[in-house]
């Protein structure tokens, strides 16, 4: 029985490689798969943004970068001048050593000296 | 991609390729899968004709499924033996029952005579080998065929025939006691007691 399980091993071994598919059968499964596959998407150039007027406004002044510091200083210096911030007023006493409100300078020392020698 | 390249490609990867409109990931498919197939399916149905048949459909079936082949569940070739499996077994269930309306009309089982005709001893073993396969229930001929010809494991023949590994194992057993059953009578025809003899 043995002899003749190996005997059979070998037989289902040699049976393992069967006759090659044929040129017409590989033709028909290829002409399948073209037909069945999937499309691959086209691809297309990035297109560039659309530019409008106003990029061609900020264009005359430099750009938008330069645009958007002049609008920075410009809303910077209404707000001072509007406001007129208590700390600014301090800073600016401070630094010019204070008012002082003076009614009457003499320029030329008294005459009283020069008719003294009379 | 080249084709070069593609020989070291999975065949998953191979059927993403295809999904994902490369040209020659078909052909390297086919190449590696089609012969397997077809030789598998010769083994179920008996027949070269309706071999090619089953062959055809199981490609076309993977042609299809691959845009939406979900990547990890299942090996390509498992799947695709599940098919070829499934399409073999509808044409014997069909062959079965022409055969119980006409019994006149039956085609011949090959026998000892035409095996003799052929002169080759190698053709006369295989042939012996594929009446004797025919001969088993199917599901016996499907297990021993994947197990001993296609030389798979018992989990992925379980996975093929949708079936436990317990059940795989005796499936290929009683297939094989059955098969050496048939073919113990036909041993000194197909020279395998002339070699045992042998010096």
């Amino acid at each position: 029985m043995s002899g003749q399980m190996d005997d059979l091993d070998l037989l289902l071994a040699g049976a393992r490689d069967g006759a090659p598919p044929s040129a017409a059968l590989m033709e028909r499964v290829l002409a399948d798969a073209a037909v069945l596959q999937p499309r691959a998407a086209p691809v297309r150039a990035a297109l560039p943004p659309a530019r409008g007027w106003l990029s061609d406004l900020f264009d005359v002044f430099g750009g938008s970068g330069a645009v958007a510091g002049m609008s920075a200083v410009t809303a910077a210096g209404l707000f001072f001048g509007f406001v007129q911030a208590s700390s600014l007023t301090s800073l600016t006493t401070a630094l010019q050593g204070g008012t002082e409100v003076v009614e009457s300078v003499e320029l030329l020392p008294g005459n009283g000296l020069i008719w003294a020698g009379e | 991609m080249a084709r070069d390249t593609l020989a070291e490609v999975s065949d998953e990867a191979l059927l993403v390729l295809y999904a994902n409109g490369d040209p020659d990931a078909a052909r390297s498919l086919m190449q590696r899968l089609l012969p397997r197939v077809l030789a598998y399916a010769a083994r179920m149905v008996s027949d070269r004709t309706e071999a090619e048949d089953v062959a055809q459909e199981s490609m076309l079936r993977l042609w299809k499924v691959a845009p939406e082949w979900r990547q990890g569940e299942a090996k390509v070739t498992t799947w695709l033996y599940r098919v070829v499996t499934n399409l073999c077994t509808d044409r014997l269930r069909a062959r079965h029952r022409r055969r119980a309306v006409a019994l006149d009309d039956a085609p011949e089982m090959p026998d000892g005579a035409a095996s003799a005709v052929s002169g080759l001893i190698a053709r006369q073993r295989l042939d012996a080998l594929q009446a004797a396969l025919d001969i088993l229930p199917d599901r016996q001929r499907q297990a021993v065929v994947l197990r001993h010809i296609e030389g798979w494991g018992n989990p992925e023949i379980a996975a093929v025939m949708d079936i436990g590994v317990e059940a795989v194992e005796s499936l290929t057993a009683r297939g094989k006691r059955a098969l050496a059953a048939a073919m113990s009578g036909q041993r000194a025809v197909l020279g395998f007691d002339e070699e045992d003899d042998a010096p």
